[in-house]
């Protein structure tokens, strides 16, 4: 009796650390999937990319062994053609195509030390700055850094991500500065973009006709009345 | 022991090379960070990249030493 009860407990402790992430998840708002959920985009991008990615080892092992005899036979060119030619790519557009949406995300910016004040002011749902304020309130919906800090269009994703590369070889060769400081002053335009056609926008006294075609060159700033944007560096580190 | 053509080994090493790329692919894909997605768009495309120009180069070169191409020094002379 005791021997089957102290095996019963080896089995909670060996369960505990695989159920707790579903604990974790029942004590969140259960919205419920819309009826046919496949999954997003995304999670079929990694799933593919990694079933390519051990088929391609697979066939990989299968071209090595075709080429024991010592000769490229054509059953050898064949099994190369597809596991070094062929499956590779669909690897790389998969494992491509889902690190540049991964990378896009709050997360994928978090993932950065340097970053963590930002992500943390945003989560705090305490917080009256204007990041944070975008973020409770879900007027953004994902990818949250990223739609405010990138222009509009493909142009404006390019160049967000190449600037994303400055930001990798920087924090990973450590030559920044703290207080991290924006590298060019903020456009309105990104600002405008949703909020330029708002009712709310076009009303208010506090945006008059006038005044809207210096905010389009960038002669005010929006941050200049609903700013700041972010937390003091320096303040939130201390909290 | 009889040495296996150079050709071989050349695709031996395509084979690793891409074998290389996948577990790279694998692991970004499993294991997401932009810092690791950043090394993978650098020198994981380069290992595939290598992998891919050796393979045509190595199975071109053996069509052409089994002259089955209608280019190259190795093409038989025609009688006219």
């Amino acid at each position: 009796m005791a021997q089957e009860l102290s095996r019963r407990r080896v089995a909670i402790i060996a369960l505990v650390p695989i159920l707790s992430p579903v604990a974790a998840a029942a004590t969140e708002i259960a919205v419920p999937r819309p009826k046919g959920w496949i999954g997003t985009v995304n999670d079929w991008m990694v799933g593919l990319g990694i079933a390519f990615a051990v088929l391609g080892l697979v066939l990989l092992a299968l071209a090595w062994r075709s080429l024991r005899t010592g000769a490229v036979t054509p059953t050898a060119r064949g099994w190369l053609l597809v596991a070094v030619g062929l499956v590779p790519i669909m690897v790389l557009f998969l494992c491509f195509s889902y690190g540049l949406e991964a990378s896009s995300t709050v997360q994928g910016c978090g993932a950065c030390h340097t970053m963590t004040p930002f992500v943390r002011d945003l989560e705090n749902v305490k917080s009256t700055t204007l990041a944070a304020t975008h973020f409770k309130n879900r007027y953004i919906r994902e990818a949250q850094c990223f739609t405010c800090h990138s222009d509009y269009g493909l142009g404006g994703t390019v160049a967000a991500k190449f600037e994303g590369l400055g930001h990798v070889w920087r924090y990973t060769t450590g030559s920044y500065t703290v207080p991290i400081k924006i590298a060019h002053p903020f456009p309105n335009l990104r600002c405008l973009h949703c909020h330029a056609a708002s009712q709310k926008f076009l009303n208010s006294e506090g945006h008059p006709k006038e005044a809207i075609p210096d905010l389009v060159a960038n002669k005010m700033s929006c941050l200049d009345c609903h700013g700041p944007a972010h937390p003091d560096q320096k303040q939130a580190a201390r909290q | 022991m009889r040495q296996p053509p150079k050709r071989v080994s050349v695709l031996r090493i395509a084979v690793l090379l891409a074998a290389l790329f996948e577990l790279f692919a694998l692991v970004v894909l499993v294991r997401f960070t932009p810092i690791l997605f950043t090394l993978f768009m650098f020198f994981g495309e380069l290992l595939f990249g290598v992998a891919l120009l050796l393979l045509v180069g190595a199975v071109l070169a053996d069509l052409r030493a089994k002259q089955l191409l209608p280019w190259g020094p190795d093409q038989p002379e025609t009688s006219q």
